[in-house]
């Protein structure tokens, strides 16, 4: 072996490489080249052992020409390389495309019941002042859902709660969540800031505006000096965060057996903005609550002195709330559970 | 209360327009619900005078008219009443007018006449009651004006309070005008020309039960002319919501709603003896009442009798034979007063409930006894022409001096959170009539009737703040003593005061303020599990119901509460008691508590189906009812149903519908949220023998597709949840006409339903040394619980074990299933070795042996 036959052959290694590299599509065939040619067994190794028969003088030139056959095939090796896994990537991006006009996949989506839900923001806001939330049994006894509340038996006020009453002696499945008044007093000091929200009964016909099960949420402030402008300063803020900053409200006399003096609470139409319009009766304002001082019968029945507590109570029904906010004109639709109505809540 | 202003007027002047006064009242407390334009709907009705009337030339029994209607030449109308003579003013509706029912009033032909309109009756304008003859109208209206402007009126419905059954009458509701206006009231003048011989030589009254009757009024008139009332008169009962019968009754009702007052006329030819006798019924005592039905008496009712029998149901009824007709001469005026729980009761008992017994109900003004009887009398002499007997026999003619309520304006001033000067509280309680006095020292004030008197003496308060205070403090307190009028019943302590000043002052006065007292301690909510589930349950796409918690006895019988077996979830009331039952429901469909929550889901199944709709998703957090001995229980529970696409469909997915895998997958993450260990299931019903049971699990369930889910609290030996899940029982759905396929059904205790925390999270570092995984297939036998497995496995491989899945079930062919799990090891600190892998693993394979399950080769 010359010198000048390895340098031939060295150079027709490079040429038949550098064109089959040319030739090669895919990457697979070009890991294939490499091996062939630059491996442990290709076929410039198996050129380089061929260098032990030169002389020592013509070595260092022919391992720079192998090296330089070895740089231009690594190179082109990587430029095919590149330009192969480009165009496959290419192909495969092609291959991909969707018609992205089409809908996606839906995802299952619950919702929470709107009376829960109002409840729950009612509570939320008044905890914002400091109240907490307790509850109380919803199969009463007379003695706490009339009695204590200043409702005697046989009162015509009784009229204004038209009862659901149970087998079992005494009880009625209570109207109001007020009861609850008094047995948050019996369990709890003042100062009292105390929210009950929770189902209630009535016997009461079904209509749009009626129903025989709703929920109310009650609430019970008493300490000192718990007057009745707290009361009032504290449903303005309540409205407000309810139905939007700079709503309208009115605070008139109302009238509860077990609160003197007693308060209704209107805001201003949600429908017409107070112009007046059949929504509010013409009136421009919409009640939203009933209200009041503690009645001194009531506190004295849940263990407090009226000489030194005062407070006062409000009740609210938050499917009214609701349907205030939300334009709903129908009660029913609220214990019906149709699907398409719930959804329509977030 | 419906109140014609027209009316109103009578007793009070009013300057406002009625929507001004609907706002004045309603801030002073009597609510205008409403303003009914009445007459409103008379349009194109105009008044006319009549210049002719002839006899129809083909029909004997119509008249010919012509009609001056001020515009324009006169009208021809053919009219069929008898009682039209020319120059009278008559009401002439044009063509064009609608009359109230809708009727329209059109140019029609009758019997060859053209008659351009039609001539009205009191009736059909709603006016009066009289159908047969036209409404003579007051000879001086004027021709050509629209009716609606002449007799029209604004008609107020007021709500009237229960505590203010003084309001429910014109004088009351004037009173309340004059506290917003400053107007005087002017009650009406009673003045009476009485003639022959005393009542008393006619008339006697006994009363037997004077604690139910403390005040019985009698007066006589005589020679009375049974008929019609005044136009008038007619106008405004109609207006007012009542309906005219003849004069003597009219006068009674006018009285009742002018004064509030309820009166009873008797025709006193049918009181045997000229005597009454008011007393409770005896046992068998039958009578037939004004609505003509024959009552049997029981012996609460208070009556009004004779010497014969009874007369009326004192407060209630008249009876159909004391009846004043179109013969009575002589009428016998009662002007009651009863005791109200009394009437209440006996109403109810009767269910009659009048405008008279609801009067009744809220107490009477005694002094109203007196004045309404006499009212009546000048009345009936009025429209009757009756003559008035001198006199009148009275039970208990002395009549009680005003109440007082002493009341300190300083307190007033501290409920109210308002500095309203003495001076300027006894400003305002004159302007509902109650005058105010400096109380005499020593005088007690009522902070409290019930449950018994609460009196305090502000002397002695005084002086202990006095010495409290020191020598400097003041000590005479500031005290007075309001006079209540008689008519109000509703003032009774110093707070009945402090609303009287507020409400007159205007609540709109009060001022605002946001509380500065102390806050409260913090109270954890009992709502925060309950929120967390809700919130979770929704994520995972289920919607939120509220079901009624009242159902049917068949829904109640169907899913009785069934105690939980073995044992109780942690903090949570066990289900239990008998159902309790409703014992005057609106209708037999919610007429008992339920137990479980499973009929009303299925029901929300059911429902929405019928509405279309495929896919049906979810939840409700609810509480079930029973009875233990005498006292009521309640537990709250959480369920769920599931039942067609368990993704939502789509073109880009494959359907998958819901199956029971999809509700226990639900229960795994509610355990995560609750802080429970994984739950693990048995069969709920242990067979899968078919059974024709109704009732229960196993009616309710697919006996092979159910399951009692149990899962305790993570390091605690408590249960934190326990229920049943499974598919419904294909013969329940079809029972139950459900259309669908399968429905996943579960109720289930869950621990801090009622009220409880959710504990934190321990929360472990995390290991930053590789894990290792293996495989484990297990073939046990089929009744070996998958849970048992999963949790041998955990025992045995103790605290190195970060997790176990089980990713292959495959039944095997000689029976037996064989479960494949993957295991994952891990250290926190080191790669654990090979020897150490092998031996665990050794280790879970004995004991998984130990089950009588074998390593699947």
């Amino acid at each position: 072996m010359d010198l000048a036959t390895l340098t031939a052959d060295l150079e027709a290694l490079r040429d038949r490489a550098l064109s089959a590299i040319a030739d090669v599509s895919d990457a697979a065939s070009l890991d294939a080249l490499s091996v062939d040619y630059l491996g442990k067994k290709g076929e410039l190794t198996a050129v380089l052992r061929g260098i032990g028969g030169l002389p020592p003088d013509d070595r260092p030139r022919v391992g720079a020409i192998a090296n330089e056959v070895r740089v231009a095939l690594e190179i082109a090796l990587e430029e095919r390389g590149s330009n192969l896994r480009a165009s496959e990537l290419d192909r495969r991006l092609t291959a991909e495309t969707v018609d992205v006009t089409l809908p996606g996949r839906p995802i299952r989506r619950g919702t929470l019941h709107p009376s829960i839900e109002a409840m729950n923001e009612i509570c939320e806001i008044f905890a914002q002042f400091g109240f907490v939330v307790h509850e109380s049994p919803e199969v009463e006894d007379d003695l706490t859902n009339f009695q204590m509340l200043n409702i005697p038996l046989d009162h015509p006020a009784r009229d204004l709660w038209d009862t659901l009453y149970v087998d079992l002696p005494g009880h009625l499945l209570r109207t109001h969540t007020s009861p609850g008044q008094i047995h948050v007093m019996r369990s709890t000091p003042p100062p009292i800031r105390a929210l009950l929200p929770g189902r209630c009964f009535r016997y009461e016909a079904v209509d749009a505006s009626h129903g025989f099960e709703f929920f109310q949420v009650e609430g019970l402030m008493i300490d000192r000096g718990t007057t009745m402008a707290d009361l009032k300063g504290l449903l303005d803020q309540f409205a407000h965060a309810m139905f939007g900053a700079g709503r309208k409200t009115r605070f008139r006399p109302g009238y509860y057996p077990f609160t003197e003096p007693s308060v209704a609470f209107d805001v201003e139409c949600l429908v017409c903005g107070g112009v007046g319009c059949p929504a509010c009766g013409r009136s421009g304002w919409m009640t939203i609550l009933g209200a009041g001082m503690v009645h001194s019968v009531v506190l004295r029945y849940g263990g407090l002195d009226p000489e030194e507590y005062q407070g006062f109570a409000f009740g609210m029904g938050p499917e009214r709330i609701k349907m205030l906010k939300h334009g709903i004109t129908d009660l029913r639709l609220f214990l019906e559970n149709d699907l398409r109505f719930l959804e329509q809540f977030r | 209360m419906r109140v014609p202003l027209g009316w109103l007027r009578d007793y009070v002047d009013i300057d406002l327009t009625p929507e001004q006064l609907a706002e004045r009242l309603t801030l002073l407390g009597m609510e205008v619900k409403g303003l009914e334009r009445w007459g409103a709907d008379w349009q194109h009705v105009v008044v006319g005078r009549l210049l002719t009337v002839e006899r129809h030339p083909r029909a004997d029994r119509l008249s010919l008219t012509t009609v001056d209607v001020g515009a324009g030449a006169p009208l021809s109308i053919v009219c069929g009443a008898t009682n039209i003579a020319p120059g009278q003013h008559v009401p002439v509706a044009l063509p064009g007018a609608v009359l109230p029912g809708g009727r329209r009033i059109e140019r029609v032909e009758k019997m060859g006449v053209v008659s351009n309109g039609m001539l009205c009756s009191g009736d059909e304008l709603a006016l009066t009651s009289d159908a047969d003859g036209i409404l003579i109208l007051p000879g001086e209206t004027q021709v050509g004006r629209e009716l609606a402007d002449l007799f029209g009126d604004i008609v107020l419905d007021v709500d009237v309070k229960p505590n203010r059954g003084d309001v429910l009458s014109l004088l009351g509701l004037a009173r309340e005008v004059s506290a917003a206006t400053g107007a005087p009231v002017r009650p009406p003048v009673i003045e009476l020309s009485e003639h022959g011989a005393p009542t008393a030589d006619r008339l006697a009254v006994d009363v037997l039960e004077p604690e139910l009757c403390p005040r019985f009024v009698g007066r006589l008139v005589t020679s009375v002319t049974v008929g019609a009332s005044p136009d008038l008169v007619q106008m405004r009962l109609r207006a007012a919501g009542q309906r005219p019968i003849s004069n003597v009754v009219d006068a009674s009702n006018y009285v009742m709603l002018e004064l509030g007052k309820p009166i009873h006329t008797f025709d006193a030819a049918a009181i045997h003896d000229g005597r009454i006798i008011v007393r409770r019924a005896l046992a068998g005592e039958r009578l037939e009442t004004l609505d003509h039905v024959v009552r049997d008496l029981d012996e609460e009712t208070l009556l009004i009798a004779d010497p014969v029998g009874p007369s009326a149901i004192a407060g209630i009824m008249g009876g159909a034979s004391s009846e004043v007709s179109g013969q009575t001469r002589d009428v016998i005026v009662e002007s009651a007063i009863f005791e109200p729980v009394s009437i209440r009761r006996t109403g109810q008992r009767y269910a009659l409930r009048s405008e008279a017994s609801l009067r009744f109900e809220k107490g009477q003004e005694f002094r109203n006894a007196r004045i309404g009887a006499d009212r009546t009398a000048q009345l009936l002499a009025s429209w009757a022409g009756g003559s008035v007997a001198p006199g009148r026999v009275d039970t208990h003619p002395e009549e009680p001096e005003r109440s007082r309520v002493a009341f300190r304006p300083a307190r007033v001033g501290r409920l109210l959170g308002a500095a309203i000067p003495a001076s300027e509280q006894r400003l305002l309680l004159a302007r509902v009539g109650i005058e105010t006095a400096e109380a005499p020292p020593g005088t007690r004030v009522v902070v409290s009737v019930e449950p018994h008197p609460l009196v305090v003496d502000p002397w002695a308060a005084s002086e202990t703040e006095a010495a409290l205070d020191g020598p400097s403090a003041p000590a005479a307190p500031e005290v007075f003593v309001a006079l209540v009028p008689t008519w109000r019943r509703d003032l009774h302590i110093e707070a009945d005061v402090a609303e009287e000043v507020a409400r007159v002052r205007g609540y709109e006065r009060t001022p605002g303020s946001l509380p500065d007292t102390p806050m409260p301690e913090f109270r954890p909510s009992p709502l925060q599990v309950r929120d967390r589930v809700r919130r979770v349950l929704a994520g995972a796409g289920l919607s939120e119901v509220v079901t009624h918690a009242l159902v049917s006895p068949g829904d109640v019988e169907r899913f009785r509460a069934s105690p939980d077996p073995a044992g109780v979830v942690d903090g949570e009331a066990d289900a239990g008691g008998e159902p309790i039952i409703v014992t005057n429901p609106l209708s037999s469909q919610h007429s008992m508590l339920r137990q479980r929550l499973l009929g009303s889901l299925l029901e929300v199944v059911r429902s929405n189906i019928r509405q279309g709709r495929e896919d049906v998703a979810v939840f409700e957090i609810g509480k079930g009812y029973g009875r233990v001995q005498d006292r009521p229980h309640e537990w709250w529970r959480l369920g769920f149903a599931l039942t067609g696409a368990a993704a939502p469909r789509a073109w880009n997915r494959p359907l998958v519908m819901f199956d029971l895998d999809d509700g226990k997958g639900i229960l795994e993450i509610l355990c995560h949220e609750a802080g429970l260990e994984s739950v693990s299931f048995e069969p709920l019903l242990g067979t899968t023998r078919p059974s024709a049971a109704s009732d229960g699990d196993q009616a309710t369930f697919h006996p092979g597709r159910s399951a009692l889910a149990t899962a305790r609290v993570a390091g605690l030996h408590a249960v934190g949840l326990r229920g049943r899940i499974g598919e419904v029982h294909p013969r329940l759905l079809d029972e139950l006409e459900i259309r669908a396929d399968r429905v996943v059904l579960c109720e289930l205790s869950l621990r801090g339903l009622t009220r409880g925390q959710l504990a934190p999270v321990r929360a472990a570092p995390v290991p930053r040394v590789p894990a290792v995984e293996r495989d484990l297939a297990i073939v046990v036998a089929d009744d070996v619980p998958a849970a048992a497995i999963a949790a041998r496995i955990r025992d045995e491989a103790g605290d190195l074990l970060r997790s176990v899945r089980l990713f292959d079930v495959y039944p095997m062919p000689g029976g037996g299933r064989s479960l494949a799990y993957r295991v994952v090891l891990q250290a926190p600190d080191r790669t654990l070795t090979d020897e150490e892998i092998d031996g665990l693993i050794a280790g879970v394979v004995a004991g998984l042996e130990r089950l009588g399950g074998r390593l699947r080769t």
